[in-house]
């Protein structure tokens, strides 16, 4: 027996079986089948095949159905509607730009007050002399500034601030340190020489 | 649409479907009823011997629970069998990992293997199950899918998260090897 050489016939076999061939294409494999000995053979085996598919448990189905939950209970997620979801981005997008925003910010503030820092503790020598005149012609001796004041301002610094009274006779290596300290030095005020001005100003009277 | 048997033309799938979800539970029972034999005989058929009923049942209760992901593009059943495939590919995997730890007891061997056995009454079926033993898994998958269950060629590739080309090479030689060994036998 020669074996059939057109796969498209053999392949729609079981839809003939299953009676699923529309009417032209089921007449063009019957008429196939009637002359071709192999497919006769294929379609016994196919036969005998789908019959034998009786061996599966039969199921009881009101079993089954008793474990399915309800759909209620299945499905509790809520759709919103398609503009609230956009809402919901908006104000995400909007907290992510403050949020970005505020941290640059916080950045550029952090780095500038390093940098008046830097300039201050250049300015120190200069302006603990200022002091030290402003302390010599005392405006709270001549009565301009109270003399609690004057006393805060002329209060003893933090060690940085009086290791830089002598700051020309450091070394580059003391230097290095002291500016290292100063950079640390988190309760230095941003601006610090107004106490210093206001008492220029009060010789100035 | 085919005539039911008190002559009203008989639901579809998407129309019990939407029933259940509206709270109908005998939609419910009709899809069961509908669907659970065909899936009992794939999975028999596909080499499983043991716990046949809990695997069917296991896929209606998947199925269910996630209804609302069945968009309607294949059928009902197909989208069934591809769920029984993957219970039955993970429950083959947790068995696998089982037998490696645990030793086989002479007592494993009392199964429902016996009961199907017992049920195959005609020689000729005898015949056949061990032909389609003589198939590749996958062989068998499509073998059994296209002839006992009628599925095209797409359906089985849906089923099988394959492609129609290789459904079709995967049916020509199951058949040469089935038609081989009844011609043996």
């Amino acid at each position: 027996m020669n074996e059939c050489t057109d796969s498209n016939i053999q392949e729609m076999l079981p839809d003939l079986l299953h009676r699923t061939l529309a009417d032209n294409a089921r007449k063009r494999v019957e008429a196939h089948v009637a002359t071709c000995e192999s497919c006769r053979e294929d379609l016994d085996v196919l036969r005998m095949v789908k019959s034998a598919a009786v061996f599966a448990p039969s199921i009881d189905v009101d079993r089954v159905v008793r474990q399915i939950p309800p759909y209620r209970t299945i499905v509790p997620a809520i759709e919103r509607p398609a503009g609230a979801r956009v809402v919901s981005w908006l104000v995400a997008a909007s907290l992510a730009l403050v949020v970005l925003g505020g941290g640059s910010v916080l950045m550029i503030q952090s780095k500038d007050s390093r940098s008046s820092n830097s300039a201050a503790s250049n300015q120190l020598p200069n302006t603990i002399a200022t002091r030290s005149e402003a302390t010599k012609h005392s405006p709270a001796e001549s009565g301009i500034v109270p003399k609690a004041v004057v006393q805060s301002i002329a209060a003893p610094r933090p060690h940085a601030l009086a290791l830089a009274a002598d700051v020309d006779g450091l070394s580059d290596g003391n230097l290095m340190q002291l500016m290292n300290d100063m950079d640390g030095f988190d309760a230095l005020p941003a601006s610090e020489p107004e106490p210093v001005i206001s008492v220029d100003s009060g010789d100035s009277l | 649409m085919n005539p039911s048997p008190e002559g009203r033309p008989e639901e579809t799938d998407l129309e019990l479907i939407n029933r259940w979800k509206a709270g109908d539970s005998r939609a419910a029972t009709r899809l069961v009823g509908r669907h659970s034999q065909a899936l009992a005989r794939f999975a028999a058929s596909a080499g499983e011997r043991e716990g046949i009923e809990e695997l069917v049942q296991d896929t209606f209760v998947r199925a269910f629970a996630s209804l609302d992901s069945f968009r309607g593009e294949s059928t009902l059943r197909t989208w069934l069998f591809t769920i029984e495939r993957r219970l039955m590919l993970d429950r083959r995997r947790s068995e696998r990992r089982s037998r490696e730890t645990v030793p086989v007891e002479e007592s494993d061997h009392v199964s429902e293997y016996g009961a199907l056995d017992g049920l195959i009454a005609e020689e000729a079926q005898e015949r056949v199950r061990k032909s389609l033993d003589a198939l590749s898994p996958t062989q068998r998958e499509v073998f059994t899918l296209r002839v006992q269950q009628g599925l095209s060629y797409k359906e089985i590739a849906e089923v099988l998260g394959s492609t129609e080309g290789a459904a079709r090479v995967h049916y020509h030689n199951a058949i040469k090897t089935v038609k081989e060994f009844l011609k043996d036998e």
